[in-house]
């Protein structure tokens, strides 16, 4: 007997009996669902997590001063910490090994004014280098460079929102913009970044977007500071050549940072690959907690199949025994029953593929969740099917090849 | 040796074991059958001619002795090699027909050529060609409830006959009729005998139609009462 025989028998049956089939997979349709649905939802989390960290640089070590108040700052001024400042750059950059490039950085929060419009924004003193190691891109012009920079140049680069708040339909590039009583011309525009929603150790939640950069070099000389004490910069990035040795680097830097600042804790550290790795491993427990509950399911489903199929076996013993008495044999018996339960488990298979498609297309449109569908979670969830098919088709299916042709075929 | 001898019975007994008593259902029974013979087994209820039937029909097995058809010792086959026998070397016919309701006439006659690994156009060719020798081509397409039962006995006869098999083994072919339609059907089994040189075993407890097959066994108590060839064979005409 052909296989194909088999599956149009099977199918048969299944058709025969719609709404019996259809209970019989209920439980496959929702454990395929809810296997695909659960890890797209996961693999969701994980995009936006490496998304966000990737802002941040997976090869990156970032030293930030500690936002303290007035008081707190005269303490550590008073134990003679000098805060952080392009020297700690310099020395990082001598001692610790493997380092390939540092940007230093320096802020004041300052309104940014064009015409008559005027907008409350962060304006970031940066070195060059800033644009590769943070994963900028530029969406017109040009980011701060090094004749801007060892000019000491009154430009300026926008984010992305701030541009469009000031400028909305005019063209920015050329355009002269004023920050404090300084007149800049704005000489590139950045695309738009992810919202840094989540505050990361010691790098507060806010809009990069709204950002503006200028060259360190001048902001240095232009720019008054608020408070006498405050530190020259205010964070260093550190990117180190292999991701391996982030952790030994950052150990080093602490180090240093700590002995040029007199034991003064005034800064911390954060590394954005650690990061990532905690929370996916947080988030792997909770996708463990997810699966297991899939897989129950899906083993409900096996266990309906078998319940339903040991009733069919029953129901058919007189099909057995005439099939049996025209030559079938046991094994043929058994593909018979067998392919059955497996047509019964791919059809669920099929049907709890587009339902968990769809459950997790609705819960990103209709939730703020985001929901990424790997082709794997559904090849997985379509194979455990099949093999709950197999698994739980073979008892009854046993069960159907043993029984024997004389009594069978007597069977009313 | 003969070599029209496509069955020998030796010695063949069927014990069942009920508990601790022991039921003998076939004891000693020796037979031998030719090809193109036309034989009936007759017997009451209860005398072991169901066993007997099923151990002839590759069915069963025999507790001890010997069967040997076309001088392949069957009693020692295993659980393929004798399905492998009820495919190629029987075609059952039964008392309720034992078709399969889902499938049309047409299908179910195939179905034995399914099992035999006969390609699928080969298959509907000979079903038709099977179901034309019972006159029933014309309702190749029909389900069984869609058949009188006489028209299901023919496709159920199709089926024993579409594999050529060595022995056609009807079980109360015409328990299941009226006496009109079981004439007819004992006049299909009459030309099958005289123009298709099959050999037709009839299994029986009703000597009206033990009457139609030329030589007649008779089974009591699990032993062979009589054996002989039937003087007042009754003429289909």
């Amino acid at each position: 007997m052909e296989y194909s025989e088999n599956i149009k028998v099977a199918w048969q049956g299944l058709t025969d009996h719609k709404f019996r089939s259809f209970l019989t997979m209920l439980g496959i349709i929702f454990g395929v669902a809810s296997v695909i649905a659960m890890l797209s939802i996961g693999e969701g989390a994980k995009r936006e997590a490496i998304a966000k960290y990737q802002d941040l640089g997976v090869n990156n070590i970032i030293v930030r001063e500690k936002d303290m108040t007035d008081e707190e700052l005269e303490e550590v001024r008073t134990k003679f910490s000098p805060g952080l400042s392009l020297h700690d750059a310099e020395v990082i950059r001598e001692i610790v090994p493997g380092v390939s490039r540092i940007a230093a950085q320096a802020e004041i929060n300052a309104d940014v004014k064009y015409t008559n419009r005027s907008v409350k924004s962060s304006v970031i003193g940066v070195t060059p280098e800033f644009y590769d190691i943070l994963n900028y891109k530029i969406s017109e012009g040009e980011f701060i460079g090094d004749v801007h920079y060892d000019g000491k140049q009154k430009v300026c680069v926008l984010g992305a929102g701030i541009a469009f708040t000031l400028f909305q339909k005019e063209e920015p590039i050329g355009k002269m913009i004023k920050i404090e009583d300084q007149w800049l011309e704005v000489v590139g525009v950045l695309e738009s970044k992810a919202l840094f929603t989540e505050t990361v150790g010691e790098l507060a939640a806010r809009d990069l977007n709204t950002d503006v950069y200028v060259p360190l070099s001048m902001f240095l000389d232009r720019f008054s500071r608020g408070n006498a004490l405050d530190s020259e910069i205010q964070q260093l990035t550190i990117q180190v050549e292999n991701s391996e040795h982030l952790m030994e680097t950052s150990t080093l830097v602490n180090e240093i940072v700590k002995r040029h600042h007199f034991n003064n804790e005034d800064y911390g550290i954060v590394i954005p690959l650690e990061l990532l790795k905690q929370e996916e491993k947080e988030r792997q427990i909770y996708n463990f907690l997810l699966g297991a509950i899939a897989a129950i399911s899906l083993l409900v489903g096996g266990i309906g199949i078998m319940n339903i199929m040991l009733a069919t076996v029953m129901e058919r013993t007189r099909e057995i025994g005439i099939r049996r008495a025209i030559g079938a044999r046991k094994r043929d018996i058994m593909t018979q029953f067998v392919t059955e339960a497996v047509v019964i488990s791919i059809a669920g298979g099929i049907i709890g593929v587009v339902a968990g498609v769809s459950l997790s297309l609705l819960v990103s449109v209709f939730t703020d969740v985001s929901t990424y569908i790997r082709l794997y979670s559904i090849v997985i969830a379509f194979a455990f099917s099949v093999v709950v098919g197999v698994v739980f088709g073979y008892l009854p299916a046993k069960n159907a090849a043993n029984l024997k042709p004389v009594d069978s075929i007597r069977y009313e | 040796m003969n070599d029209k001898l496509l069955i020998e019975i030796t010695n063949i007994t069927k014990r069942y074991e009920m508990g601790d008593n022991v039921v003998m259902a076939l004891q000693d029974v020796n037979l031998k059958i030719e090809r193109g013979e036309y034989l009936s087994i007759m017997g009451p209820s209860g005398s072991g001619k169901s066993t007997f039937m099923n151990i002839l029909g590759c069915l069963d097995t025999p507790s001890t002795g010997e069967y040997k058809f076309r001088g392949v010792d069957v009693s020692k086959l295993d659980d393929d090699a004798l399905s492998a026998m009820r495919n190629k070397e029987i075609g059952f016919v039964f008392q309720n027909f034992n078709l399969l309701p889902k499938l049309n006439a047409v299908q179910n006659v195939e179905l034995p050529l399914a099992y035999a690994g006969v390609p699928a156009a080969e298959r509907r060719e000979r079903a038709i060609r099977a179901l034309e020798r019972v006159k029933l081509a014309d309702r190749m397409h029909h389900k069984p409830s869609e058949l009188s039962g006489g028209q299901r006995q023919r496709v159920a006869i199709a089926r024993a006959l579409v594999t050529n098999p060595g022995i056609l083994l009807a079980d109360e072919p015409t328990g299941a009729l009226d006496s009109k339609t079981g004439v007819e059907i004992m006049r299909l089994f009459d030309e099958l005998h005289r123009e298709g040189d099959n050999t037709i075993i009839l299994i029986t407890h009703e000597q009206e139609i033990a009457n139609y097959a030329i030589r007649n066994v008779y089974i009591k108590d699990g032993t062979i009462h009589y054996d002989r060839l039937n003087t007042n064979r009754t003429i289909v005409s």
